[in-house]
């Protein structure tokens, strides 16, 4: 019996189906917290198993309480069901969850339907070029599995299943033609289709994971986790002149607010605008910005900059900081003045937050700073004579420094004299104030990757750098870093080439090298793909000579077309069909039907069965008028048909053209 | 009262008046579409397509995730979508290909006894260049579903139940396609002009053959039977199991045994003879007499008003009887 061949075919579609989904949370698996994981793929397990040893579907109350317990242990995890990173594990859950009763092939649809919906939200956290793997893999493996689904359906009621008809190669192949063939259309739609201005709903404040790169508060050790991290910040395009490598500082969040262990930004530097800022046209450098979603506000430019983004607001220390967070993909154009001077004049109250500390902290630091202070009179010389402290004394630049407990400054400066550049920044900037100098720390991006490929600047996340700037009367906020004074060629080489040993057992020169020339072809992407929105639409179109065409002349011209697309294949592939048909067949059976036709216009009535000799015979009996033609016609069909040498077409051609059979009359 | 409104209202009138517009909507095919009688050629106007369920609800599915992807401005979710809405469009080209330009050559059916399923054989060629996957065909829901080889020829099997004696009009029937994602089906129409011989189901509870004696009794059919008749030479084509070994051993060379079926005598079946029972039930009587004796090779004779049919033995006797009976008519 074939019942081997039915099995076959049922267990394909369920593989596939069960394959689609599980290549649709691959990505979705790898950011889950570890704990989710084994809940989400036990039900997969399951299914294999069922598939494999002929269960029957899990009782209906097993599925209920596993479903309880996967939402419980979901909701525990992310706190609630809010955000898109909870709402899509969610559904990765309930998809995994469905494999428990998924046995029919509508079911079975319904999953295989639903990974290409989920292949759709990962796209929400991440769009980068690997991801074209990924819609490959998974657009491939839904249709496998809808193929293999259709194919069981047509087969369910069939005693006898033949031997699959398309091998798994074959079935493959024809997925791959048809996502080639689907791409020019695809594309045609991607370009063309009207996108929207403005989003129709909100877009969720907790877009992504969690917010990557610098944030509001720095702790010993916040950037030192950021230097693991080799993901791109931004990349930096100049117009203009690139500045040298220690010029490379991108201005982020500032930080005046002290607590003894954590710097935080002030409520009232974040809160007063800044009153003056360089004159743009005569800044010496211009570039723009495209930098990776960060689900912060703060927008980096070098300093100080002169433009404000749109949507971004420049507060009193020249933060960029934008009202929503930064979700997606953005671009500014920014320009930037070293030269200028920051606050000539400090206000009382930005000075007292620049000298506060809290009290009881770091006794022995304070003595220190007291005695030099009262020999260095001026505040330069006074800052000067810290950096020179740092720089000969035997402080290290290090990836792993020694944990500090209460009096963090008095045990980094006295007894580890080891740390990364925030212990450094943090350091300096609590020493002035000991010293009544106003400072405050700074964190950014210092350097950068310049592609001469792609002539732009790549800042990575490890290029993350805190310096600290002090305020000096006459000149105003002046940026000091003391990493450098440790470790100059952290500013000339970069974070990463500037450390001795190795962050990672992969931490290869070759490889980042590698990885820096790569990036160019992600920055096409980004500027390309992922950044194509409805002002670059319109640019398109205006570069095609199209003019300005928005979204509602879009969607007009979009019904348009399919109309008249519609229209015109209904119209025209009828007679294109008909064309083709006639084409394929012979010449002989082309005139042979011209005659027949002929016949039936004067009313004769034929059979298909009949020979061409009874057909003429009985034509002749029936009109009349034409006997004689009849014949000659059929005759010289025959000979044509049959002698092969005494054919003479363009004479039965001839004949047939000029055989008018008249009505019978009776 | 109230049953007979809701009788009229959802149970009858609903369903009648759906099956008037599909029956409608078939001769409509039927009349515009040429003629739709085997043999022909599945062509462009013969075949229709039309969404299934599940490309409904995915259709629905990628309206939503444009939606989606639309408002974040999501660009690679947005080419996925577009992707696989011009995937799922091209599929109804594939599914229309899978069937145009098939061949229906022919039908052809057994008769049956009433209460048995007609089996109408239909012959379907392909002819062209491409190999058609998942082609079924039937008149509901049971579908027969086979794959077309190039240049092949398959027989789809559509069984219909045979409930009334006499001529069964094969009714129309449609040939689809859901391949190759099942989100669009292709089908058309067929209107054959074939008709399934229905015989009258034999009664079960028969009475015994009205033996007559005449005949020619003792007469035996030779070849096979459970007597043996005799020894003959061994012909290719006998059976192992009916080599006489002993003679044979004896002779030299193969011998096989000669089985006959004693002859028993010859009968009439008459319609009189079942007087005071209903014509049908006689007819069924009747078909059940027919069978045992020819199954016992009997010769038997068959009356029935209006026609009679001679004594005789042998299946073309046995159709022409069984035939009499089905077309029988008051």
């Amino acid at each position: 019996m074939n019942s081997a061949n039915a099995k076959l075919l049922q267990r394909q579609g369920d593989l596939w189906m069960v394959a689609s989904l599980v290549f649709a949370m691959t990505p979705q698996l790898m950011s889950m917290p570890g704990h989710l994981i084994p809940i989400t793929m036990l039900p997969v397990a399951w299914r294999l198993l069922a598939e494999f040893r002929d269960w029957k579907p899990m009782p209906m109350v097993l599925r209920v309480l596993a479903t309880g317990f996967a939402v419980a242990a979901l909701v525990m995890t992310y706190g609630g069901l809010m955000g898109r990173r909870a709402a899509v594990s969610m559904l990765v859950l309930m998809l995994s969850l469905k494999l428990l009763e998924t046995f029919s092939t509508r079911d079975a649809r319904v999953v295989a339907s639903l990974s290409l919906f989920l292949c759709a939200t990962q796209f929400l956290f991440s769009q980068g070029l690997a991801m074209m793997v990924y819609i490959v893999v998974c657009l491939l493996s839904s249709l496998v599995a809808m193929m293999y689904l259709q194919r069981r359906e047509a087969f369910q009621n069939i005693a006898i299943v033949p031997e699959t008809g398309r091998g798994i190669f074959s079935e493959l192949g024809f997925g791959m033609r048809l996502m080639l063939l689907a791409l020019p259309v695809g594309l045609a739609f991607f370009l063309l289709f009207p996108r929207w201005g403005s989003p129709l709903w909100g877009v969720p404040e907790n877009a992504l994971d969690a917010r990557s790169g610098l944030s509001d508060s720095m702790t010993p050790g916040s950037i030192q986790g950021l230097f693991m991290d080799d993901s791109p910040a931004f990349r930096a395009e100049f117009e203009t002149s690139i500045p040298g490598n220690s010029d490379l500082y991108w201005r982020g969040p500032v930080f005046w607010d002290f607590d003894g262990r954590t710097w935080a930004s002030s409520y009232l530097s974040k809160n007063l605008p800044a009153e003056t800022k360089p004159e743009p046209l005569s800044a010496p450098f211009r570039y723009e910005v495209q930098m990776e979603p960060t689900e912060q506000h703060w927008l980096f430019a070098l300093d100080y900059p002169a433009l404000r983004p749109q949507g971004a607001r420049m507060t009193v220390d020249y933060q960029l900081i934008t009202a929503k967070p930064i979700t997606s993909l953005r671009s500014y154009v920014m320009a930037s003045d070293p030269g200028f001077r920051d606050s000539p004049k400090l206000k009382q109250t930005l000075r007292k937050a620049a000298l506060e500390l809290p009290a009881g902290f770091n006794p022995r630091t304070a003595a220190l700073i007291a005695g030099w202070r009262a020999e260095t009179k001026s505040d330069s010389a006074m800052v000067q004579r810290v950096l020179a402290f740092f720089n000969q004394e035997n402080f290290h630049y290090t990836l792993n420094p020694a944990l500090l407990s209460r009096h963090t400054v008095d045990e980094f400066v006295f007894d580890t004299q080891e740390g990364f550049c925030e212990h450094y920044a943090s350091a300096f900037t609590i020493m002035m104030r000991m010293a009544g100098i106003p400072a405050r720390v700074v964190t950014g991006y210092q350097g950068g990757w310049y592609s001469s490929l792609g002539s732009y600047v790549l800042v990575r996340q490890s290029d993350a750098h805190a310096w600290s700037e002090v305020w000096i009367r006459g000149s105003g906020w002046t940026r000091i870093d003391p990493t450098a004074a440790v470790a100059p060629q952290r500013v000339n080489n970069g974070s990463v080439n500037s450390l001795a040993e190795r962050r990672h057992l992969l931490d290869f020169a070759w490889l980042r090298d590698a990885r820096n020339t790569f990036d160019l072809l992600q920055r096409s992407w980004n500027s390309w793909v992922i950044a194509f929105d409805a002002s670059k639409q319109s640019n398109l179109f205006s570069g095609l000579g199209w003019g300005f065409w928005d979204s509602t002349k879009l969607i007009i011209a979009l019904i348009a077309a399919i109309v008249v697309s519609t229209t015109a294949v209904i119209l025209l592939l009828p007679l294109i069909l008909k064309f083709r048909s006639s084409r394929n067949q012979d010449p002989l059976l082309r005139l042979w039907q011209k005659f027949t036709k002929k016949l039936t216009k004067a009313g004769f009535v034929s059979h298909p069965a009949m020979s061409p000799r009874e057909l003429g015979s009985l034509a002749r009996s029936q009109l009349k008028h034409a006997d004689d033609g009849i014949n000659q016609i059929v005759e010289l069909y025959l000979l044509c048909r049959y002698s092969g040498f005494d054919c003479n077409q363009s004479r039965l051609a001839e004949l047939i053209n000029n055989f008018h059979p008249q009505q019978e009359t009776t | 009262m109230t049953s007979l409104a809701s009788e009229l209202r959802g149970g009858q009138k609903r369903p009648a008046l759906k099956s008037l517009l599909l029956n409608r909507i078939k001769e409509r095919i039927r009349v515009k579409r040429g003629p739709l009688t085997p043999p022909f050629e599945l062509e462009y106007r013969h075949v229709f397509v039309l969404p299934t369920r599940f490309g409904t609800a995915f259709g629905f599915m990628l309206v939503f995730m444009v939606l989606g992807g639309l408002n974040f401005n999501n660009n690679m979710a947005l080419m996925l979508v577009f992707m696989l809405g011009t995937i799922t469009q091209m599929t109804t080209l594939l599914a229309y290909r899978n069937l145009a330009g098939l061949l229906v050559d022919s039908i052809n059916v057994e008769p049956v006894f009433c209460g048995e399923s007609a089996r109408f054989r239909v012959f379907i060629s392909n002819k062209n260049e491409r190999q058609r996957f998942a082609v079924q065909a039937g008149f509901k829901d049971a579908l027969d579903c086979q794959d077309f080889e190039l240049n092949s020829s398959n027989a789809m099997l559509l069984p219909l139940p045979a409930q009334k004696r006499g001529w069964l009009d094969m009714p129309s029937f449609r040939i689809e396609t859901r391949f190759p994602l099942g989100m669009f089906k292709a089908w058309s129409w067929i209107f054959p002009d074939t008709r399934c011989l229905v015989y009258p189901s034999p009664a079960s509870k028969a009475p015994a053959l009205p033996k007559t004696g005449k005949g020619d009794a003792g007469k035996a059919v030779r070849g096979e039977g459970d007597q043996v008749h005799g020894l003959r030479k061994y012909q290719s084509g006998d059976s192992m199991q009916r080599i006489a070994w002993r003679a044979s051993a004896r002779h030299g060379e193969f011998y096989s045994l000669e089985m006959e079926t004693p002859r028993e005598e010859s009968c009439e079946l008459d319609w009189n003879l079942l007087n005071g029972i209903d014509a049908e039930e006689r007819l069924s009587i009747l078909t059940a007499w027919v069978i045992a004796a020819d199954h016992k090779h009997m010769a038997y004779s068959l009356r029935i008003p209006g026609e009679f049919v001679p004594a005789s033995d042998g299946p073309d006797h046995r159709l022409n009887c069984l035939e009499l009976l089905a077309l029988f008519a008051e």
